[in-house]
């Protein structure tokens, strides 16, 4: 545990920063605004690949705009692969912003961003998910350029699986805990056509390409998640994705399914 | 030289009776709504501020003052940049009591200090629009184009402007 907080406190020194843009899958360089905190209820519906059952995964999450350049998140696990919905763990995400080139309606920004994840469920399979599967840790950088309508992102990180809580071990071979997640993302705002007030609600479409390569055993996924999303008086936001796994190597459970996200943010929170 | 400076800006504090009447102020780095509505409740939230006029299209901000209060153009700044942009241009609405100017010469304007950078020698009367260039309130780009001698800007107190 001690070496955690070890971790994290590099983590924070170095990198640190969360952002705002928009995507549904992964976050981009941007992040929110300093003293605002953001709300979500992120819902999973994953179909298993075996079986009629559906996974149904319940990630309550807050969102922290430390500082102009540093974002923190923090997050909660449930699921019913226990049959009742259930806590198994939580993360914590901390972004920072170390690059901002800003011109009037674009910018290109990059950000370091890393994540702890903790887990006491079993694991069984051999793709390294810290977002409600395993324990570990995950660094990495991203770039995000905006123009006018248009946000591309793009997404690096290494990431390494430890052994679950509850004496849950990582059991497909030490050398395969370590993973490379490469993401690139592509959104575009579609309505309004032209904006007059705060109120008017924005409708903006994504495609984004999740995927995995493990560094021991070389296997890897490529998932494809396109989304719609629509925001509420400039404060509040649904998203709504389906994630589908394009091609694989890897030992998988349920790769496909929906994402039903709420999401709600205060400005000023302090 | 810099005595004559002094001696000019108390004569011109005495003379100009000045107040800052509107901001218009341009951020960069966004497009939605939601950024801009961040940096619209970011300025709202200090206290001289009293009424914002938000053009979502252009990422411009109308700002207008409470009565009698200081205008703190550094802290209007600062708002913009906790949302997580830049401000790409800041003019603001100036009322001028027979104040004369000339290019790098500086002059007290209500609690501001103002030189003037590019400016034909004049009197300025009336309510002025002015351009502060100083870093952070024009383009990264505009301000390298610019040059404004960086010595000047560690003080924070005198704003380089133009007309």
């Amino acid at each position: 545990m001690k070496k955690y907080f070890i971790i994290v406190s590099v983590l924070m020194l170095h990198h640190g920063g969360f952002a705002q843009e928009l995507f549904s899958f992964t976050e981009p360089a941007s992040n929110m605004p300093a003293k605002s905190i953001g709300l979500r209820l992120n819902n999973y519906l994953m179909g298993e690949n075996k079986s009629s059952k559906i996974n149904y995964h319940l990630v309550p999450e807050v969102m922290v705009g430390v500082s102009k350049n540093i974002m923190l998140h923090g997050d909660l696990f449930l699921s019913n692969r226990n049959k009742r919905l259930s806590l198994e763990g939580g993360s914590i995400y901390g972004k920072y912003r170390f690059l901002s080139t800003d011109d009037v309606q674009k910018h290109f920004r990059m950000a370091a961003f890393g994540r702890l994840s903790y887990n006491n469920s079993d694991i069984h399979m051999d793709e390294i998910n810290l977002y409600g599967h395993n324990s570990g840790w995950e660094t990495g950088i991203v770039a995000t350029q905006l123009l006018h309508k248009v946000a591309i992102s793009s997404g690096l990180s290494y990431v390494n699986a430890t052994d679950n809580g509850r004496g849950n071990k990582f059991s497909f071979g030490d050398k395969n805990r370590k993973a490379i997640n490469y993401t690139f993302s592509v959104g575009k705002l579609m309505l309004p056509k032209e904006y007059t007030d705060y109120k008017q609600t924005n409708v903006n479409l994504m495609l984004e390409v999740l995927s995995q390569y493990n560094l021991g055993s070389g296997k890897y996924y490529i998932d494809a998640a396109p989304s719609i999303q629509f925001i509420f008086n400039s404060q509040s936001r649904i998203d709504i994705g389906y994630r589908k796994e394009l091609s694989t190597t890897n030992l998988r459970t349920a790769p496909n399914g929906f994402l039903i996200r709420f999401e709600h943010n205060l400005f000023n929170a302090w | 030289m810099k005595k004559i400076f002094l001696i000019a800006s108390i004569v011109y504090s005495v003379a100009a009776n000045s107040q800052v009447t509107k901001v218009n102020l341009q951020a960069s780095g966004l497009t939605c709504s939601m950024c801009s509505n961040s940096i619209n409740k970011a300025l709202k939230s200090l206290d001289f501020v009293d009424k914002i006029d938000a053009n979502i299209k252009t990422s411009t901000f109308e700002i207008k003052f409470k009565e009698g209060s200081k205008v703190d153009f550094d802290k209007l700044k600062k708002k913009v940049e906790d949302a997580g942009f830049f401000v790409a241009g800041f003019v603001a609405s100036m009322h001028f009591n027979g104040v004369k100017v000339k290019s790098n010469e500086t002059v007290a304007v209500g609690d501001k200090t103002l030189r003037f950078v590019n400016v034909k020698e004049q009197t300025l009367s009336g309510v002025k629009s002015i351009k502060i260039i100083d870093k952070g309130f024009v383009s990264a780009k505009e301000f390298k184009k610019n040059n404004v001698s960086p010595a000047a800007d560690k003080s924070g107190k005198i704003y380089h402007v133009t007309i």
